[in-house]
């Protein structure tokens, strides 16, 4: 098994020194204001000119390449298609496949849509690349979000890179002894039911276990959390928090305001 | 008055039909080391839940009688007030891992967090637990990326590191080799040296009579035998009862049918074999 099965990547930057609920919001904010703002460039500007100087702030450039590549402009590229060929609007005829026409309106909605799209994923994948899950935990947990909630959020992030890794492990084992999952789709959609039970029936087990051991360690020991991190809280992440809120308040007024 | 008194406990899981655990009674003292033997389905890891506080805390069903750790009745606690001092490590090392820590280090001080032990004094702590069970270069590996033999260490330092007054261990060196077996051991006997009572369901015969003050012998969910390591692990009764027996009894007692094995006592360890065996 590999080595980071969480995307947080261990650096110094000022984006990892910010306060967890901090980077929350500001990752909310970018999605927030892309989405609301009337002026059609927000999301554009907000990707180059936001998003792109975080990640070198961040001093995560390289990996926020890296799955802009892989995760962010696909799902983009697939919106972007859906919504140029079928977003019924406009009349200027560009291009026409079959019954499909694709107009200059549907394509300047698709490239706004889609680059939200990316905005989002992109403010998302930020957080995860410069949070620390178990700050993030501590963090939250302190603020009085119960630690059973925190601790779904944080371990689904963990857990679910283990459930891929073990889902292929139980693949490998069935096949060996005769699984087929290489043909057609119909048999292959039939013979993957054998693999459910082990995935979840195991996970269930799993689950138990699980409980079991960080109740051993007082997970919902009454006294109060302490963290082995000290997690930064300064003034200027209360400062940014409030602009930042202050921001997204703002461009839903004009958004009201205008229409 | 023992540290661990079980009175005639009976326990069964909602699901089984007959009792798990039968009339169990048993006394440790403060500072005893006690291992804990029996063929599969005997009822080990319950009765290292039921003394943990799991049963019936966690997992329902009947339980009469009473479980007492410490002066205290575990049926009149929580479960959260019961694991503060009764530490539990079991088997399969990966359901251990917490899931919500990076490095190793972090998985160790997370129970140490969570009994909110300030800041100051987490770190120190963390770093006496590693060294003393020998992984102190796994500090910054995450938990997911060690052997299973690792993983096993970092569940026991985990609990270790707690300091609780008893340990309950539930085969803790399934996936350790013979050199990582022997240091468990080892660390186990300081820590019952130290006042930690600790009670360790182990199949591995050699080590239990090098190590622990007294073995039960569980079978069908009641106490077979129970005895100095040496009387008990060459015992007839625990062959015949299909118990494992180690490899050196097994093989003096083959010895003593032919006449080779002169002494009345059978060997346990290798030491004790090797000595029989002279000339
Ligand atoms: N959660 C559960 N619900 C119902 N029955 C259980 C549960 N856990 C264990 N049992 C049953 O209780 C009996 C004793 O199980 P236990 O796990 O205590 O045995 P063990 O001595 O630890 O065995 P092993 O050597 O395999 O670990 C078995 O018959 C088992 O099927
Ligand atoms: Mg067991």
């Amino acid at each position: 098994m590999h080595e980071r099965l969480s995307y947080y990547v261990k650096r110094d930057s000022a984006l990892h020194r910010l306060n967890p609920l901090t980077k929350i919001i500001l990752a909310l904010s970018i999605v927030l204001v892309s989405i609301v703002s009337p002026w059609y460039w927000t999301a554009h500007i907000l990707l180059l000119l936001v998003i792109v100087p975080l990640s070198f702030a961040g001093r995560v450039s390289r990996e926020y390449f890296t799955s802009a590549i892989r995760l962010i402009l696909p799902a983009a590229g697939f919106i972007f298609l859906m919504q140029a060929f079928f977003q019924p609007i406009g009349n200027t005829v560009i291009f026409k496949y079959l019954f499909l026409d694709v107009t200059q309106e549907s394509l300047s909605f698709a490239f706004r849509i889609s680059t939200r799209i990316a905005v989002m994923i992109s403010a998302f994948t930020l957080f995860l690349l410069t949070t620390h899950p178990s700050e993030l935990m501590s963090d939250l947990t302190r603020r009085g979000l119960p630690p059973q909630f925190a601790y779904v959020i944080i371990s689904t992030l963990q857990i679910l890179p283990q459930m891929q890794a073990k889902a292929q492990t139980i693949i490998a084992a069935q096949r060996s002894r005769g699984l087929d999952t290489e043909s057609t789709f119909f048999k292959r959609a039939g013979s993957v039911v054998p693999l459910v039970g082990p995935l979840v029936f195991g996970s269930l087990v799993e689950v138990e276990e699980r409980a079991i051991a960080i109740e051993a360690r007082g997970f919902t020991s009454k006294s109060i959390k302490t963290s082995l991190h000290e997690i930064p809280d300064s003034l200027s992440d209360k400062i940014i928090r409030w602009v930042l809120i202050l921001l997204v308040l703002l461009s839903i007024a004009l958004k009201i305001w205008l229409s | 008055m023992a540290f661990i008194n079980l009175q005639n406990v009976t326990y069964k899981y909602p699901l089984t039909k007959t009792p798990v655990l039968q009339n169990i009674n048993l006394q440790v003292n403060e500072g005893e080391f006690i291992a804990v033997v029996g063929p599969n389905g005997a009822g080990k890891s319950t009765l290292c839940y039921t003394l943990a506080g799991f049963v019936p805390h966690f997992f329902k069903g009947e339980i009469s009688g009473s479980v007492e750790v410490a002066g205290r009745e575990s049926s009149k606690s929580t479960l959260d007030e019961w694991v503060r001092n009764v530490g539990l490590a079991f088997q399969n090392p990966f359901n251990q891992i917490s899931g919500a820590k990076y490095t190793v280090f972090e998985e160790i001080a997370f129970g140490l967090e969570n009994n909110g032990v300030p800041r100051e004094e987490i770190k120190p702590r963390v770093e006496e637990a590693l060294s003393l069970t020998d992984i102190s270069d796994l500090a910054d590996r995450s938990p997911y990326s060690l052997s299973g033999g690792q993983q096993q260490r970092v569940a026991l330092t985990s609990i270790l590191v707690m300091r609780p007054k008893l340990l309950v261990l539930d085969e803790p060196t399934s996936q350790m080799d013979p050199i990582g077996t022997r240091e468990v051991f080892g660390v186990v006997r300081k820590m019952a040296e130290g006042g930690m009572t600790v009670v360790m369901v182990e199949h591995k015969m050699e080590w239990i009579a090098q190590f622990a003050d007294r073995v039960i012998a569980l079978q069908d969910g009641k106490i077979l035998l129970e005895g100095k390591p040496n009387e008990l692990l060459t015992s007839d009764l625990l062959s015949e009862n299909g118990f494992g027996i180690s490899r050196y009894t097994s093989t003096a007692r083959e010895a003593k049918k032919q006449g080779l094995w002169k002494s009345e006592k059978l060997p346990v360890t290798l030491d004790e074999a090797a000595e029989g065996f002279k000339p």
